[in-house]
């Protein structure tokens, strides 16, 4: 584990995730379709401190938004993954610096993310797959690569800083 | 004798008097015309006067107001009768609520609105916006209301054509038009059709109006289906109204 998840007020940043998914601020969206902010936090965090926290934040993300969501389609399996796997990568080699890194990372992320949601959806008898998933999924995974090298990188820059401090 | 000739007014007096003659004959042309020269010449002069554009808003306003009283009776009429008839048992009450959040498209369609548990919401209750039903509630918080869009792809919801008296099932796709399953082979709808909560309803508010039939699909299997382009517009609404049970 790292140390970062031991700062408090870095903690409560993901907060912001519900708040900011239920907000859906109109300007943050290409064709109706908002960013995966879970995604977007969850990378830099991850790379920052680790796979067992990157994990266990990934979880706690999943719980809360599966809460704020219609129907049984969980977003926790993938965020568990995601969380787990950036921070191997954030640990194993050189440290992720590059916008295009970022960017790139996120866009597999969310890619993932909505392709299971998408699965479930359509499993559970809902969602006929050509009609609306392939939208959103394209969408979505657009916007949040687009903002990642924005937001992560400064989420990223602040949080190294303070682990190296602390650490 | 000439003198006797001479009171018969000659020809050539005759011909000289023309301006009457011609007043007279204007004056028959008149009354021939039932007076049309002098009704269109008051018509052009009173113009000024006329009743201008607020009469015809006060008329508007005036018929507006029937309409709305005529409504209300009929509505009160009709909950009445159905009462008799044991439809629709409670007497409902109508709750509004700010939408404070919204996710209109996307993976969920789904809205949150202000107001929760205490207000007397509870789930299952249908929510109105201005044009008519949008969805219904999931779940409600003591101060919060979860909103499931018609267009959500777990919404189900029984629906009929007023004019052919068909019911169907509106399915969400999860885009903005749902689709209309129709349970007959040949339920001769057509684009324009109005479409509404079935009057037998008892889980909804009986002929709320949900939408217009856009395109027909005739070849879909086994039965017919339709897409319905919803009357009330999702993306903008900011207050709604819940209809508690």
């Amino acid at each position: 584990m790292g140390i970062l998840h031991r700062q408090r007020w870095c903690g409560a940043t993901g907060l912001l995730v519900p708040l900011l998914t239920l907000a859906s601020p109109g300007f943050l969206k290409i064709a109706g379709i908002a960013p995966s902010w879970a995604v977007l936090w969850l990378l830099p965090w991850a790379l920052v401190d680790g796979p067992a926290s990157g994990a266990v934040a990934g979880l706690a993300l999943g719980l809360v938004l599966d809460g704020l969501h219609l129907g049984r389609a969980s977003e926790v399996p993938v965020l568990v993954l995601l969380g787990w796997w950036w921070g191997r990568i954030g640990r194993r080699g050189a440290p992720i610096e590059r916008s295009f890194s970022l960017g790139l990372l996120a866009l597999v992320g969310t890619a993932l993310l909505g392709a299971s949601l998408l699965l479930q959806l359509h499993w559970q008898g809902g969602l006929p797959l050509p009609v609306a998933g392939w939208h959103t999924l394209m969408a979505q995974t657009l916007i949040t690569a687009l903002l990642a090298p924005l937001v992560c990188s400064l989420l990223l820059l602040r949080w190294r800083q303070v682990a190296s401090l602390r650490g | 004798m000439t003198g006797r000739f001479s009171r018969v007014p000659t020809l050539q007096k005759i011909a000289e008097a023309w301006p009457w003659w011609l007043l007279l004959l204007a004056l028959v042309g008149v009354r021939l015309s039932k007076g049309a020269f002098f009704a269109d010449g008051y018509a052009l002069l009173s113009r000024p006067f006329w009743p201008g554009s607020a009469q015809s808003e006060w008329l508007r306003s005036a018929q507006l107001l029937s309409d709305k009283a005529q409504l209300a009776d009929l509505e009160r009429d009709n909950s009445r009768l159905r009462q008799m008839l044991q439809l629709q048992r409670s007497s409902a009450g109508l709750v509004s609520a700010a939408v404070i959040a919204r996710q209109p498209s996307g993976w969920w369609q789904q809205l949150e609105l202000g107001k929760g548990a205490l207000d007397g919401l509870s789930p299952g209750d249908a929510v109105l916006a201005p044009g008519g039903l949008i969805g219904r509630l999931e779940s409600v918080t003591p101060t919060t209301a979860r909103v499931t869009l018609l267009t959500d792809a777990s919404s189900r919801l029984g629906v009929w054509v007023g004019r052919t008296r068909q019911h169907a099932l509106l399915v969400g796709l999860g885009t903005p038009r749902p689709r209309l399953q129709f349970l007959e082979k040949d339920p001769g709808v057509r684009p324009g059709d109005v479409v509404s909560t079935s009057p037998a309803s008892t889980l909804l508010p009986p002929n709320i109006p949900v939408g217009v039939v856009q395109s027909v699909n005739e070849q879909a299997v086994p039965a017919p289906d339709a897409l319905v382009q919803l009357s009330a517009p999702v993306d903008a609404v900011d207050w709604v109204q819940v209809r508690t049970r």
